[in-house]
């Protein structure tokens, strides 16, 4: 017989499936070593500078698909680039996406 | 007979309007001069502070006796117009003076009519919620956490008496408890003083190991909007209804609120009503029955689209909701409130995410609270607000890509899977026909490929290869929960004790509370606590990451050796990757730093 499982309404991201193992989420904490060379990095970052390299993969993304696929991360990088540098100012979107990726 | 009339004008911070006159007849019978003359002080001060259109209702003298035969666990009772005060308390002035507000309190909510205690806006801000399935309030008052007075807690009665007291005798009650003092300010035509001032900053403990600042700031005029944000569910029956959250809007420092700040990403914050899970197996029963605690959670959005998009594959929707400014400050205010004071039940049914995010809203927004809804699941919550126009759709894209864009909806990683997949196949020679059987191969079939990859070919295998590293630690995480449960040798069950160590850690950051336990103060900490605080989570924190790193390294050592072998190898084509695109994208991409 097969065992029912009750109906469980959104109590996805339950804190303790994920030992610190996975790249799963537990008690709000995304312990995900997936997100490439810089999970030591953003701890000591500033807030812009730690969103420029969350959005590494979004900048992955928009190269890949030519601009096709643009997040609102990656808008949001782009964003913090440009008012930080005006040398960024003038860059067009690709450019500074490959900047993002060279970091 | 014995009774002295204590007649005083009440005195309210030098209010300009008539006075009306309250007055206490005291017993002074079995009184020494010296009780009489301690009572005539206590009574006097008592009244000094009463607010005018509380006096209001004393429209006869109250009786006053100091009592030797009151119930040994009661400071004071309230009859009619008649209060009994323990007679030792003479003895103690501000125990004694407070005992005396608190039995007028009574005595006042009696000749209201409605009660205080019994008014629908006072229930939602001091905890008795409301039920689901039925009309009325729940019994059970779950804002626990830094109470001043556990007795406040024991009816709606003594809630309002014991914190009636406080707002009328602590300064800094308007600051511990701005809705409440608020409220009252409201009941009882007060203006407060300019002279207490409590910051603008609202102070959060953000959860996740990853955050350089797990204490965060928050001044609510920098919110510039909230939004409902939703998760879609999901094949698993635990998140097949999706998830409720909000989101702040949170402007960049140096940004005028407005909708620019849409675009500030990095300074949203989510707030996500969670079970906090404490051990390895979540139990259907216990979500059911109530035995995981339901937390709020306040997270920096990165990470919440991060564990959402990539980790469990699942879309975000973000709609604004129509709230005026002082309503979104509202909001911040009472999510601190829950952040600091909440320690409520994970029911599956009837406390799950959606009805705890409409409880956040009806308890800061009054006109919410008005609309009686009730939801239980996150899209009917999304109706609801709909249909009540509590929602603001009119700026969201009707193009799905330029509403990604601007952040109105967050799509699952896996949805570009297979359009990174044919990037890199037609530049690359690839056999595999997707990207499922791309990411099925066993991670060193693929790295040859990776070596030769030009940059969009490179930039499409990056985003592949990060989820296969993901694919790869759910993977090792299934193995070990699977033998976990088991408990096959004495080593598992040294893993798991270091594990539920480091979960007891981990639950902290989900009741910042704890961290104060034998701190004085209730409600939202100040600046001695908050003090005490900075170095305590600081501390947690960093045992917290240093924990999660070396129970990672543990844990993988448990991995049976094919499992491990696919996690590493996984990670090192990640790697490879990383840095040729680092080294592609350097050679075109202007320099940045």
């Amino acid at each position: 017989m097969k065992h029912r499982v009750p109906i469980l309404l959104c109590a996805a991201s339950l804190a303790a499936i994920a030992l610190p193992a996975s790249a799963s989420s537990f008690a709000g904490t995304s312990v995900s070593s997936a997100t490439e060379g810089s999970s030591d990095s953003t701890s000591s970052s500033s807030g812009d500078d730690k969103l420029v390299i969350e959005a590494r993969e979004d900048a992955a993304g928009f190269v890949a698909s030519d601009g096709r696929i643009r997040s609102a991360r990656l808008e949001a990088a782009l964003r913090v680039l440009r008012e930080r540098d005006a040398r960024m100012r003038e860059a067009s979107d690709m450019a500074l996406a490959k900047a993002v990726l060279a970091r | 007979m014995g009774w002295i009339r204590v007649a005083l004008a009440a005195l309210w911070f030098g209010a300009a309007s008539a006075q009306a006159a309250v007055s206490f007849l005291v017993e002074t019978r079995d009184l020494s001069p010296a009780e009489q003359r301690a009572s005539g002080r206590v009574l006097e001060d008592a009244l000094k502070r009463l607010p005018p259109a509380f006096v209001e209702k004393f429209e006869r003298p109250v009786r006053v006796q100091w009592r030797d035969d009151l119930p040994a666990n009661k400071h004071g009772q309230a009859r009619r117009w008649r209060i009994s005060i323990k007679r030792s308390l003479l003895a103690d002035y501000d125990a004694a003076r407070a005992a005396v507000l608190h039995e007028l309190a009574h005595l006042h909510d009696r000749n209201t009519t409605p009660r205080i205690s019994r008014d629908p806006r006072f229930l939602d801000l001091a905890g008795w919620e409301r039920a689901v399935w039925r009309p009325g309030r729940r019994g059970r008052n779950a804002f626990s956490d830094r109470s001043p007075d556990a007795y406040e807690r024991a009816s709606p009665r003594e809630y309002f008496a014991v914190n009636l007291e406080h707002y009328l005798l602590d300064a800094a009650y308007r600051c511990r408890r701005p809705d409440m003092a608020a409220y009252f300010d409201q009941r009882f035509g007060v203006k407060p003083s300019p002279a207490v001032s409590c910051g603008d900053e609202l102070v959060f403990v953000q959860g996740g190991i990853a955050n350089s600042e797990p204490l965060r700031r928050l001044d609510p005029r920098r919110i510039a909007a909230v939004d409902y944000l939703l998760a879609d569910g999901n094949a698993r029956p635990m998140s097949a209804f999706g998830h409720s959250m909000l989101r702040l809007v949170v402007c960049a420092p140096e940004r005028e609120p407005g909708d620019d700040c849409r675009g500030d990403l990095q300074h949203h914050l989510v707030l996500s009503f969670r079970a906090f899970v404490d051990d390895l197996q979540i139990s259907g029963w216990r979500g059911l029955s109530g035995g995981y605690p339901s937390r709020l959670f306040v997270l920096p959005l990165s990470q919440v689209i991060d564990e959402y998009t990539k980790v469990e594959l699942r879309g975000l929707r973000s709609i604004p909701l129509e709230l005026s400014r002082p309503e979104i400050a509202a909001i911040a205010r009472r999510t601190a409130q829950r952040h600091w004071n909440y320690d409520g039940r994970y029911r599956f049914l009837t406390n799950n995410c959606a009805v705890e995010t409409l409880k956040l809203l009806g308890e800061a927004v009054p006109r919410i609270a008005a609309r009686e809804l009730s939801a239980i699941t996150p899209v009917g919550l999304l109706e609801k607000l709909r249909n009540e126009g509590l929602t603001n759709e009119q700026d969201i894209p009707g193009d799905a890509d330029e509403a990604i864009r601007q952040g109105y909806r967050f799509a699952p990683a896996d949805a570009y899977f297979d359009d990174m997949y044919a990037v890199a196949k037609s530049s690359l020679r690839l056999a595999p026909r997707d990207a499922a059987g791309w990411l099925a191969l066993a991670p060193s079939r693929r790295t040859e490929a990776l070596r030769q990859a030009d940059l969009r070919a490179a930039a499409a295998l990056l985003v592949l290869e990060s989820a296969a590293v993901r694919q790869q630690e759910a993977l090792a995480l299934d193995e070990l929960k699977r033998r976990y449960l088991r408990r096959a040798t004495k080593r598992d069950a040294d893993d798991l004790r270091q594990a539920r160590r480091w979960l007891e850690l981990a639950e902290r950051f989900s009741r910042p509370a704890a961290w104060l336990d034998g701190v004085a103060g209730y409600g939202l900490p100040q600046a001695d606590e908050l003090h005490a605080l900075e170095r305590r989570v600081e501390a947690d924190a960093i045992a917290l990451r240093e924990g999660g790193k070396a129970l990672k390294a543990a844990l993988r050592e448990r991995l049976s050796t094919p499992r491990r072998d696919m996690l590493e190898s996984a990670e090192t084509n990640l790697a490879l990757i990383g840095e040729r695109l680092r080294k592609l994208a350097g050679e075109e991409a202007p320099d940045l730093d």
